[in-house]
This record gives C-alpha cells, sequence and structure tokens, in this order.
C-alpha cells in the first residue's frame, strides 16, 4: 500500500511537471536600449531555473524559457527585474518554445 | 593659468561622461577609453553592485592643445541614481554623483586634493535623446562648473541584438573661465550589445572619439 502511494504521488508530480509553461513572457516597461536588455538578460540567467532569456525592445518583451520541470516565481521574477532597474507590467506563462518566439520577435521587427 | 588648465582638464573629462549614463546596469562592469580631442585621454572602470549605485574610478592625462601644460588626475567617484521612470516606451533618470582625486602637473607643485559633485537628468525614448548635467570640480586652487545639454535623434528604432545609431547635438556652457560663449559639437554614437563607440568633431574642428564596453 506504502509503495502504491509512493508511485502515486510520483506519477502525479511528474504529470504536474510536464504540464509546468516552458516559457514566461513578462511586459516591461523601460525597455529603450540595448544596455537594458543587456542587464536583464545578466540578473535572469543566475536563476537556476533558466535555459534561455529573449528580450524585445520593439515589444517590450521579456522572455525566460525554463529547464525541464523548474519554475521560477511570480515573485522572484518581480523582484529580479526590479533589482535589475525596470517595471513589470505583466507575467504570463505560456508553452510557446523560446525558439519560436525569438523567430516570431524577429519578423516583427519594424 | 592654473585655473584654465585645470579647467581643461575638468571639461575634457566630461566629454566621455556626458552621453553615457554613470551606471549600466546591476552587477555590471563598464570598461571605458577615450582620446579628446587631441588633448586628453582617459580610462575609466566603474562597477554597478546594484542598478542604482556604481563604484570606480580613472586616470586622466591631459596635454592642452594651446600650451605646454601637462596634468594627470586620478580619482575614485561613487554614481548613485536618485529616481528613475520606466514609462511605457521611454526612461527617464537623475542621477547623482561625488567623489575625491588627487591632481599633479606642471603648472603647481606636489599634489593636490580635487573634489567633484553633479547631476544628470536624462529621458530617452528608442528614437529621442536628451539629457541635461551640470558638473563642479574644485579644489584649494580652482573652482569651476560646466553644464552640458544633448539632444539625439536616432534614425531608426534598434533592438536588443541590431546596431543602434544614434546623431546628436552637444551645447555646453563652462564658469570659471575655462571658456568664452558655448561650445557645440556634432556627434555619431554607435553601439550593440555591450560595446559602445562615438566620435564626432567640435565647432572647433577637433575630433572626439570613445570606446566603451559593458559586460
Amino acid at each position: 500500500m506504502k509503495l502504491l502511494s509512493r508511485l502515486l504521488i510520483s506519477l502525479l508530480l511528474a504529470a504536474a511537471a510536464s504540464v509546468h509553461a516552458a516559457t514566461i513572457e513578462m511586459t516591461v516597461n523601460g525597455l529603450v536600449c540595448a544596455f537594458c536588455a543587456q542587464g536583464i538578460e545578466k540578473q535572469l540567467r543566475k536563476f537556476p531555473a533558466t535555459a534561455d532569456v529573449v528580450v524585445s525592445l520593439e515589444h517590450k518583451l521579456v522572455a525566460v524559457a525554463l529547464k525541464d520541470g523548474q519554475d521560477i516565481a511570480d515573485a522572484e521574477l518581480r523582484r529580479a527585474l526590479t533589482n535589475a532597474g525596470y517595471a513589470v507590467k505583466s507575467i504570463q506563462r505560456t508553452d510557446t518554445p523560446i525558439a519560436d518566439l525569438r523567430k516570431r520577435v524577429k519578423q516583427a521587427k519594424p | 593659468m592654473f585655473r584654465w588648465s585645470i579647467g581643461l582638464a575638468g571639461a575634457l573629462v566630461l566629454v566621455g561622461r556626458a552621453v553615457a549614463k554613470p551606471i549600466a546596469f546591476a552587477d555590471g562592469t563598464t570598461v571605458m577609453v577615450e582620446y579628446g580631442a587631441g588633448t586628453m585621454t582617459e580610462e575609466q572602470v566603474f562597477y554597478a553592485p546594484r542598478y542604482d549605485v556604481s563604484v570606480g574610478g580613472g586616470h586622466l592625462e591631459l596635454d592642452s592643445d594651446e600650451t605646454t601644460k601637462v596634468r594627470r588626475i586620478s580619482y575614485a567617484r561613487l554614481n548613485y541614481l536618485v529616481r528613475r521612470w520606466n514609462l511605457d516606451d521611454a526612461q527617464a533618470n537623475v542621477f547623482a554623483w561625488g567623489g575625491l582625486g588627487s591632481a599633479t602637473g606642471d603648472t603647481f607643485s606636489g599634489t593636490l586634493l580635487a573634489e567633484n559633485a553633479g547631476a544628470q537628468a536624462d529621458y530617452e525614448t528608442r528614437r529621442v535623446y536628451a539629457s541635461l548635467k551640470t558638473d563642479w570640480q574644485g579644489s584649494s586652487a580652482f573652482s569651476h562648473r560646466i553644464d552640458t545639454l544633448q539632444l539625439g535623434l536616432a534614425p531608426y528604432k534598434h533592438d536588443y541584438d541590431g546596431l543602434a545609431s544614434w546623431f546628436l547635438v552637444q551645447a555646453r556652457q563652462y564658469t570659471g573661465g575655462i571658456h568664452r560663449g558655448v561650445e557645440s559639437a556634432l556627434l555619431l554614437r554607435l553601439f550593440k550589445g555591450g560595446a559602445w563607440v562615438e566620435a564626432g568633431v567640435t565647432n572647433g574642428g577637433n575630433l572626439q572619439a570613445m570606446a566603451m564596453f559593458n559586460f
């Protein structure tokens, strides 16, 4: 019975990890130059859960690709952006692969 | 002449600072080298432990283009971001700074303690840039203030991975008998990622150039 419970919990945890968002997309105010983006990227790459970062000045977008089964809490993200000197307007979790997001951002350039 | 020489030193130091924010980003290091109108070379290193503070120092060597006077100034400085406004498509900042340094040269004997204080307000979108700065330097032997206004226009909106280009006009007024009237300059600024290169010419026909790296 104990073994069955453990197996069930493991399966539930694995399932929960598999439905985690692949990407966190944030709308950020004050993004006007490459140095802004550079500072933000540097802060976000410090998270162990960060696999990749995309920043678009045009879209006021900061996106973080998460490593499999890992996550970063909204409060931590807001703190990181605040500590980088910027204001987060919104945080959205999506299943969009970061490569697709990067492609979309490049295609939509002015 | 002594006051004029030290004033020239301060003015030339500011040529590079006037176009760059004194703090790049949190946990960032800024290295800058500058060649100013044939009369100065300068190296600076600043480290920002937080997005609103940077500390560091630099070394400045001056060779007046009108006399044979030479000045060497080594300094330490603290920069502080007093207030930042992060707007939808723009950013505005107010900075203040202060520092101490030592000056040697051939117009006075020994080493002088030099003090510095200043402030800068700027507003920037991806197409428009404006900044107003005032900077004071003084010692037991001199005191002067330099006020600088910069207006910039980008011909296109750059993005993080692209090349940014800016055209700037600069107007500068000096106190302390450094320069009569307003000095103007035209500058071209290019940057990509953490690398920044800038060059321009003053109304006196002198070249100004700067390279800056943030990492």
